[in-house]
């Protein structure tokens, strides 16, 4: 099933289907216009809740919501792409010259999310350097953010294993897509929002209720966003590796999962005559 | 009108689920954001986030089920049908707007009832304004999207694109889940001003000060007056932007061209 060259092909369709609509470097900046707004968003409510609640304003706390909220967005961003994929390549009769090939639609897909996450990883990454800066000028608060080569290497790790993760959960809606017509559009709505409330991306997962709480914190996600923490605002790398080692453990049981389940959806809408269907 | 307003109808009421998928990212944001407002300490705001989930609702459904709709319509070839029948487009649009409301009031009903059961914000309302500033909210908004509407007829694909581009900063400036203007604003005033031509801007500020401070129809009568505005101002808009890129597009022959 694995082949490099396909996934090399897929991906090179993705980065073309994201970025060629119009001039790269202008898709590109646009492509950071969505999640440096989101992040601001988030920030600028820590500010006005901080600035006229109960607690005082607190920078690290101001910190730890930042690259939470620039990192949900970013698994969020290459997550779904498997949706998107194959309901408009259904839409657009694209899907159906992948899927009569010898090769699984499922390389197709990661090669897609591969590309997307690459794209995404760039977009997040300067929508959280303009974030910080407009947060400077904006705000007149200071973010203490530790961007050394050694926090910078950290969090290259850390996004390189959670792409397990997000694969895992892009195959599992991916599945989903093959055989919805309709609501598939949604997902991306409820892929963020999910990430936004469960993976402790703006508030610790504990201040959910149990057992909320217990599914929260066990998700690769939540190891993730905690590993970048650790690597950007704390500086422990101790916590660093364990959030990490749970984020890869968690990721690759996903992944092995929910790529059964895509096959197998795969092989049953093969089945039903589905897979070619633009509305199911 | 009333046909266009009446396929809408039918589309959701004949699919009732269509009404959960639309409150998907509207409820799960004024979740979060509802719970970051109650992890900071700042439970006494948590109505800002809840009433933001409402409005999102509604500005979700102009960007997708407006702006965006007559792209879709063309991909679907359903525009040339409208182009050689004898309605006004400007009456589809109008009835597309209709239909779109009553369609979103499901959604923005539950993500209501489900953030007051779960947060209780403390409520000190003027509702009478509050009435009026809602409607007068989507009246303004559903112009601006009879507006974007038009002008996404000289796009292709990249209206999708677009959209995405447009959700998120809208969202930001209009300060749908803190305030973007007035004296808690922490935008710069030219900023402010600048905001201030999105109608939900001017609606959530109003909004807020209705529901959540009291202020009754003289509180918020600028507000109101700036809103009724907007909406005139936005469907001549439409009107005249429509008109202009119909003849462009039947002159270039790009007017029912599918995909591009």
């Amino acid at each position: 099933m694995l082949s490099f060259r396909s996934l090399f092909a897929a991906a090179w369709m993705g980065v073309q289907h994201d970025l060629a609509w119009t001039a790269p470097v202008a898709s590109l900046l646009l492509n950071v216009v969505a999640p440096f707004a989101s992040v601001m968003t988030v920030s600028i409510i820590y500010w006005f809740g901080a600035s006229h609640g109960t607690s005082a304003f607190d920078p690290t706390h101001l910190a730890y919501i930042l690259v939470g909220a620039a990192l949900y967005a970013h698994i969020a961003a290459y997550a779904w792409v498997p949706t998107t994929a194959i309901a408009e390549g259904k839409n657009l009769a694209v899907f159906p010259h992948i899927y009569i090939t010898s090769r699984s639609t499922a390389v197709y897909l990661a090669g897609r999310a591969l590309s997307s996450f690459v794209i995404s990883t760039v977009t997040s990454l300067l929508a959280l350097c303009l974030a910080f800066f407009a947060i400077g000028s904006v705000l007149h608060a200071s973010v203490p953010l530790l961007v050394t080569p050694l926090s910078l290497a950290m969090l290259g790790v850390a996004l390189l294993v959670n792409i397990p993760g997000a694969l895992g959960l892009g195959y599992l809606l991916g599945a989903y897509s093959l055989y919805a017509s309709k609501f598939e559009w949604s997902l991306p709505g409820y892929v963020a929002g999910l990430l936004m409330v469960f993976s402790g991306a703006l508030f610790p997962p504990t201040i959910l209720p149990w057992p909320l709480s217990a599914g929260a914190a066990a998700l690769p996600f939540t190891f993730f966003i905690s590993a970048a923490r650790d690597a950007l605002i704390y500086g422990l790398p101790g916590e660093y590796a364990v959030s990490l080692a749970y984020c890869a453990v968690g990721g690759v049981i996903m992944l092995a999962v929910f790529l059964q389940v895509y096959l197998k959806a795969e092989k049953r809408a093969r089945r039903d005559g589905v897979l070619d269907r633009r509305l199911a | 009108m009333r046909a266009r307003a009446l396929v809408r109808l039918w589309s959701i009421y004949g699919e009732p689920l269509w009404v959960i998928v639309n409150m998907g990212f509207p409820i799960l944001s004024s979740l979060a954001f509802s719970l970051l407002y109650l992890s900071i300490g700042a439970g006494s705001y948590v109505g800002f986030a809840v009433l933001g989930g409402v409005m999102v609702s509604f500005w979700s459904n102009v960007l997708w089920s407006m702006a965006s709709q007559f792209n879709w319509d063309k991909q679907d070839g359903m525009f040339e049908i409208y182009l050689t029948s004898p309605a006004s487009i400007t009456a589809i649009l109008i009835g597309m707007s209709l239909g779109g409301i009553i369609n979103t009031v499901p959604s923005a009903a539950i993500v209501t009832a489900i953030g007051w059961a779960l947060f209780h914000p403390v409520v000190y309302a003027s509702w009478g304004a509050v009435v009026l500033t809602f409607f007068l909210t989507l009246a303004a908004l559903y112009a601006l999207g009879m507006t974007l509407s038009s002008l996404y007829l000289v796009y292709g694909r990249e209206a999708e694109s677009m959209n995405n581009v447009l959700q998120e900063p809208v969202s930001m400036f209009s300060g749908v889940y803190f305030p973007s203007i007035g004296a808690f604003s922490p935008f710069p005033f030219a900023v402010q001003l600048a905001a201030s031509l999105i109608p939900l801007t001017i609606g959530m500020d109003a909004l807020r000060r209705s529901l959540f401070f009291g202020q009754g129809f003289s509180g918020v009568s600028l507000d109101l007056f700036l809103l009724a505005d907007l909406s005139v101002a936005f469907l001549i808009a439409s009107m005249v932007a429509l008109k202009a890129l119909e003849r462009k597009g039947r002159t270039d022959g790009t007017i029912s061209v599918r995909i591009r």
